[in-house]
């Protein structure tokens, strides 16, 4: 098979990339080919440089050294590797769920006039939560107040975070007994960085239990307040018709790629991307107007928010400037490849870095300030349109790949389209789990990789699951490789779906396949999972649910936090491609077995994606079984 | 160019391999008193342990002989060489011992060495048997069947091989050693008794401080009688005293002799047509700075070679025997190289144990250069001392470090670059050129 | 002949040499699942401290006139006439450890399990050999002694 063939299950990246080919342009897939054969010691998590003592690393293979200069066995070694790993997920995570809680604050107290209040019962829902007295107070007021209390979760030092009490009364409970309870956001995190010092825990064990916790802190935490809070400022997205792939790149229009993680500023962008004076000036340019599109997970946020063209997911922003036809590329924060200023030089594309956490040697540096958010993201769009007469139309090459999708599912907003608007509730949903029309549910999530061929492992996962009638929660880089297959329309349930799942999709109009956000939005999953629970009939806590979580193409850190919480939160989950753990036998059991009977989930590692959703689907089985729930419809895999 | 070879063990064989490298015109005629000779002789213990195979025994095809263009004259003994005429004269056994004679040009004398045996009562019963031919094999396998106790007469390497041997096969064993060690000859008190326990334990009896003065039974043997009365009933007894060369043959054609056939840094013996190799050379070595004949495989087959190529009339100096063995009992291996028990306090010893990994680890210094070296249970990297001792390296600067677990060849690349006189062999070069 | 050298001065010691030539002798040929083998695959190869901060990475010579190949008593470690390369035999190999003895690089492993000798192949299967292709530096080189000369000059 071709090599661009191999690289990708997506056409229009297909496309990109035998174009890089032809044009000798070096890609992810190349630097992979390039890197080749990686470092056995850090695919093994078996390295250590965490002080001068060492560098150490363990002998996989026998007879060399079996401890580090500290005395560190592998066990300890691994554990601590996966600990950073953990904090650095939950860190980043967080740090965005900051920013959001920041930006509300600023809000309230009145410095942030472009933005405001655009869903007062959320508001009052998520005060409610943080026993905030919510009579006679006006949106503002009550803003400045959740924003203080959510700042306040970062800092805390001690009792518990307050979503966490959103999750089942028992589950609780055993975080508390368990003594893995986030306490702060951030404390949890600094007290991993404590631990991995030298010196410090020793214990693997204990080690992994606190990297729970710190997921715990990110899921039930940072995430979900970015998640929260950002419905309540943004607005809580609804669902929504819109379109994905390169093929949303337009020809004849200024085209803006706003690509990372925080929505705040693309929030902006995309209001300015309709402003007449600017919408003018394109014209002057010769272009038809102003298009802009979403790349990873910002796409999402503006995507769930207000239906705008997705460009693409991870490995596609290389490909999107290589169409010739991206003007700027504004981008925030995490998962901007570093590979990106250099493939722009070779057009006429201009990189635009808009947060202080990120930035490039030599590229432009436009600073987001929330008081004059619309501001910022006008001189950017602006210098978008000034930029578009530099493009050269010859090499302008963009993919006819466009497909529809509808996105917008919120775990408030699966109760509404299920239960109607006037009783919505989660009973049609549990009922048809209890039925067996609906075997289970699954959070399918993650990035892209190029170990893997790209989208090929979350499409494959996924069909695989709806066709055993398991509903399929997606966020990040994940729903948009299977939107980009167009799983997320209500016809896939008719053309992809079993039966039982195709029955409920088809009296509610809904696609088998839910498109639920952003990385920072697999928070809505954990809230999804915590309502099924309170609504009864499936058991008292999360790890009773027929459900599994899986992230067949990961590869950041944060993957690895979300992977975290989930399991701590107790839903089994299967990475696609093993995790630096490997190295230790200890670790490895312990992840993957031993913990199912301490937090009633683990994690399973498989980088076949049919394989890896059998598994999913066996569990889900086992767990229909011990809740006494009669057979799906379709019994066997 | 007419070549004879006595002997066609190790030596016997690399002679002609290396004739044959270079010269493909020269007859080469070999006398061998074996019918069969193409076997590896350190092997025979293997076999009767049943480790390994018949087939894995013949270490050289079938048609070796025919590959090489060699006239062998096998079962047949060498019984006179004239220096003057340089001829040789042989019986053939299967023709009844008829004489026929050979003239040669160049002669190896390749004839090896034979076991020694105790001059005690007894040893000429059926049941006893030296361990030097396939043929002592094949005839102690045959009898196993009737065997439920062993003495093995000798606590040396062939002793011991004879006694594991034997154990593996499911026989009640014990060796009964004179000197208060065994192994005597090979490896140092201190390893020895780490090795004893380990045999010890894995069920070998090992009386050391004793040996045998009689053994009994009528036409068979019932058991032995050793030295302080006691008596000890078996049905085999296995003699492993060591071997003495074979140099009667030479010694009577007037070439000079003392343990062995004394050979000068080409393999030349005292007369100028004639080389020896092998078991029965007696030759310069390197640690030992003395005339000595190490028996052993390695050897034998460097001299072979170096010799045969001086018989085509190269000049290949040969460096020097030096003393070398390796062994493994029940998966725990040991291996010497030269000086290990040295008796002068020219020498320095420095010894490294660790009881935990039950590794013990030592070398012997002459003015900081290394004459020997034992390594118990952590070996892999001895042949490094072997080149250290070969190439007479002042170790002073990595003396702290050279017993180490660690040690390896790394640790010796600063002393190849300061060597005075470079490392003689060749592939040292390729690190130091990218120094 | 053709054989493996390595330019101390490049080599910075990260043993991606002894992971790529362990995992090139395993069964799967995968780190992940070599590591679960038994026995445990064994690498040929081997990077070495020299010094502080200097290291090489060193496996067989495949010396012309080979200790090893002189020492088998088995026949098991021989020359390849046309390659010049040491070739082990692991079928005939006993377990004497006499090449173990004789070798002046200490190049030779013991595979305890089977009781057999293991050495550099050469990665008879591959077009370069998995430490050579591996080495982040280029320290490691593939070619005849005159071709690494060659190379070294280029390069100082």
């Amino acid at each position: 098979m071709a090599k661009y063939l191999d690289r990708s299950a997506d056409k229009a990246s297909q496309q990109m990339i035998k174009q890089a080919e032809k044009d000798s342009v070096q890609l992810a897939w190349d630097r992979l080919e390039a890197m080749q054969p990686q470092c056995g010691f850090g695919e093994l998590g078996i390295c250590c440089k965490n002080c001068k003592m060492g560098p150490c690393r363990i002998d996989p293979f026998g007879e060399g050294a079996q401890v580090g200069v500290c005395g560190a066995n592998v066990d300890t070694i691994v554990a601590r590797n996966l600990l950073q790993h953990i904090a650095v997920g939950a860190a980043a995570h967080s740090d965005h769920g900051r920013d959001v809680a920041h930006t509300l604050s600023l809000v309230g107290n009145g410095h942030a006039h472009d933005y405001g209040i655009s869903d007062s019962i959320k508001l009052k829902e998520i005060a409610k939560i943080y026993e905030i007295k919510t009579e006679g107070k006006k949106d503002l007021e009550l803003a400045r107040e959740v924003a203080e209390k959510a700042l306040s979760e970062f800092g805390q030092q001690h009792g518990e975070l307050k979503f966490a009490s959103r999750a089942p009364e028992k589950r609780a409970e055993l975080w508390r007994k368990l003594g893995i309870m986030p306490r702060g956001i951030d404390r949890e995190i600094v007290e991993s960085l404590h631990r991995v010092h030298m010196g410090v825990d020793n214990d693997y064990k204990n080690i992994i239990m606190h990297g729970l916790r710190c997921s715990l802190g990110d899921g039930w935490g940072g995430s979900m307040i970015a998640t929260d809070l950002q419905d309540i400022m943004l607005g809580s997205p609804k669902p929504i018709r819109s379109k994905v792939n390169l093929g949303v790149l337009k020809e004849d229009h200024v085209n803006v790629v706003v690509h990372g993680h925080e929505p705040t500023l693309s929030e902006m962008a995309v209001k300015a991307s309709s402003d007449p004076e600017l919408l003018e000036l394109a014209k002057k340019q010769g272009a038809k107007g102003i298009n802009l599109v979403g790349m990873c997970c910002t796409a999402n946020e503006i995507l769930m928010r207000h239906g705008v063209h997705t460009a693409g997911n991870f490995l596609q922003q290389e490909l999107a400037i290589l169409t010739g036809s991206v003007e700027v590329m504004m981008v925030d924060v995490q998962c901007i490849m570093p590979a990106l200023t250099n493939l722009a030089s070779c057009f006429h594309t201009e990189v635009i870095t808009t947060s202080p956490k990120l930035k490039f040697p030599g590229v432009r540096h436009i600073e987001f300030k929330e008081e004059r958010a619309y501001e910022v993201a006008k001189s950017i769009i602006r210098r978008a349109v000034e930029n578009y007469k530099k493009r050269d139309k010859n090499r302008v090459n963009i993919p006819k790949e466009i497909m529809d999708l509808v996105a917008g599912f919120t775990a408030e907003q699966v109760k509404t389209i299920l239960g109607g608007r006037f009783r919505s509730t989660y009973r049609p949903l549990n009922d048809a789990i209890i039925s067996g029309r609906i075997r289970g549910i699954a959070g399918v999530v993650g990035c892209n990789n190029p170990k893997i061929k790209h989208d090929w492992a979350h499409i494959e996962m996924v069909k695989e699951l709806i066709k055993n009638d398991v509903i399929v929660l997606q966020t990040g880089c994940s729903a948009i490789a299977c939107a980009k297959a167009g799983l997320m329309t209500p016809e896939a349930a008719m053309e992809y779906a079993g039966p039982g799942l195709r029955e409920v999709c088809e009296t509610v109009g809904l696609p088998p396949v839910l498109h639920v956000g952003s990385c920072v939005d697999n928070a809505r999953i954990l809230i999804a999972a915590a309502e099924v629970v309170k609504e009864g009939g499936l058991g008292e806590d999360i790890s009773d649910l027929p459900a599994a979580g899986a992230a067949p193409e990961w590869m950041s850190q944060k993957a690895i936090s979300i992977g975290t919480y989930f399991m701590a939160s107790g839903v089994f989950t299967v990475f696609g491609g093993d995790p630096p753990v490997l190295g230790s036998k200890n670790v490895t059991d312990y992840l993957c077995n031993e913990l199912e009977g301490i937090v009633g989930a683990k994690f399973a590692f498989e980088e076949d994606p049919i394989k890896a959703a059998r598994m999913m689907i066996e569990h889900i089985d086992k767990k229909r079984a011990a809740l006494k729930l009669t057979p799906s419809m379709r019994a066997k895999v | 160019m007419q070549i004879a070879i006595i002997g066609c063990s190790a030596a016997g064989i690399s002679a002609i391999e290396a004739i044959r490298s270079k010269d493909k015109k020269s007859r080469i005629t070999v006398i061998s008193d074996e019918k069969r000779p193409l076997y590896s002789r350190c092997l025979i213990s293997y076999l009767l342990a049943g480790t390994i195979d018949e087939k894995t025994i013949w270490y050289r095809p079938d048609g070796f002989f025919k590959q090489n263009k060699v006239d062998a004259v096998l079962g047949a003994k060498a019984t006179k060489i004239d220096t003057e005429k340089k001829e040789i004269f042989f019986e053939r056994v299967r023709l009844g011992g008829r004489v026929e004679k050979l003239k040669f040009d160049k002669l190896l004398i390749a004839t090896g060495a034979s076991p020694k045996l105790e001059k005690i009562p007894g040893v000429d019963k059926k049941g006893v048997f030296p361990l030097r031919t396939i043929g002592h094999t094949q005839e102690i396998q045959s009898m196993l069947g009737r065997v439920k106790k062993a003495a093995v007469l000798g606590g040396g390497l062939i002793g011991l091989r004879a006694a594991y041997a034997l154990k593996n096969r499911g026989k009640e064993v014990s060796v009964f050693v004179r000197s208060p060690q065994i192994l005597s000859q090979i490896i140092d008190e201190g390893s020895a008794s780490m090795m004893q326990k380990h045999i010890e334990k894995k069920g070998i009896n090992i009386v050391t401080g004793r040996s045998a003065k009689e053994i009994s039974g009528k036409d068979s043997v019932s058991g032995i009688i050793l030295d302080d009365g006691s008596k000890y009933d078996c049905e085999l007894v296995i003699i492993g005293k060591g071997v003495s060369a074979n140099i009667d043959l030479a010694k009577a054609a007037g070439i000079k002799t003392n343990w062995g056939i004394v050979v000068d840094e080409f393999l030349r013996t005292s007369d100028k047509n004639i080389f020896a190799a092998g078991d029965v050379a007696e030759s310069f070595d390197v640690a030992l700075e003395e005339n000595s004949i190490n028996a052993i495989w390695p050897v034998a087959c460097e001299q072979g070679r170096l010799a045969a190529l001086n018989m085509l009339g190269n000049e290949e100096r040969y460096d020097g025997t030096l003393a070398m063995n390796s062994l493994e009992f029940f998966g725990l291996p040991v291996i010497s190289i030269g000086i290990t028990k040295p008796k002068k306090d020219i020498y320095e010893e420095i010894v490294r144990t660790d009881a935990e990994k039950n590794i013990y680890k030592k070398i012997v210094l002459r003015n900081n250069v290394i004459v020997g070296a034992i390594a118990l249970n952590s070996v892999d990297t001895i042949g490094i001392f072997g080149a250290l001792i070969k190439n007479k390296v002042d170790i002073t600067p990595i003396k702290d470090i050279i017993l180490e677990d660690y040690f390896d060849y790394g640790k010796i690349v600063n002393l190849i670059k300061g060597a005075k006189y470079g490392f003689k062999e060749k592939e040292f070069k390729e690190t130091i050129m990218t120094l | 002949m053709k054989k493996i050298f390595c330019d101390i001065k490049k080599c910075i010691g990260c043993s991606a040499c002894e992971i790529a030539c362990a995992i090139e002798h395993s069964k799967s040929k995968k780190i992940n699942e070599a590591i679960k083998e038994i026995p445990l695959p064994i690498k040929r190869r081997k990077a070495q401290a020299v010094d502080k901060g200097i290291t090489i990475s060193t496996g067989c010579h495949h010396c012309e006139d080979a200790p090893c190949v002189t020492a088998c008593m088995s026949g098991a470690m021989y020359k390849d006439k046309k390659t010049g390369e040491t070739k082990h035999d692991e079928d005939r190999c006993v377990g004497c450890w006499m090449c173990v003895m004789t070798c002046p690089f200490g190049a030779l492993t013991r595979q305890k399990q089977d009781k057999i000798v293991v050495k550099c192949d050469l990665c008879p299967d591959r077009d370069t050999p998995a430490c050579v292709e591996a080495c982040p530096t280029e320290a490691l080189f593939i070619g005849t002694e005159k071709e690494f000369e060659e190379k070294l000059c280029k390069s100082r």
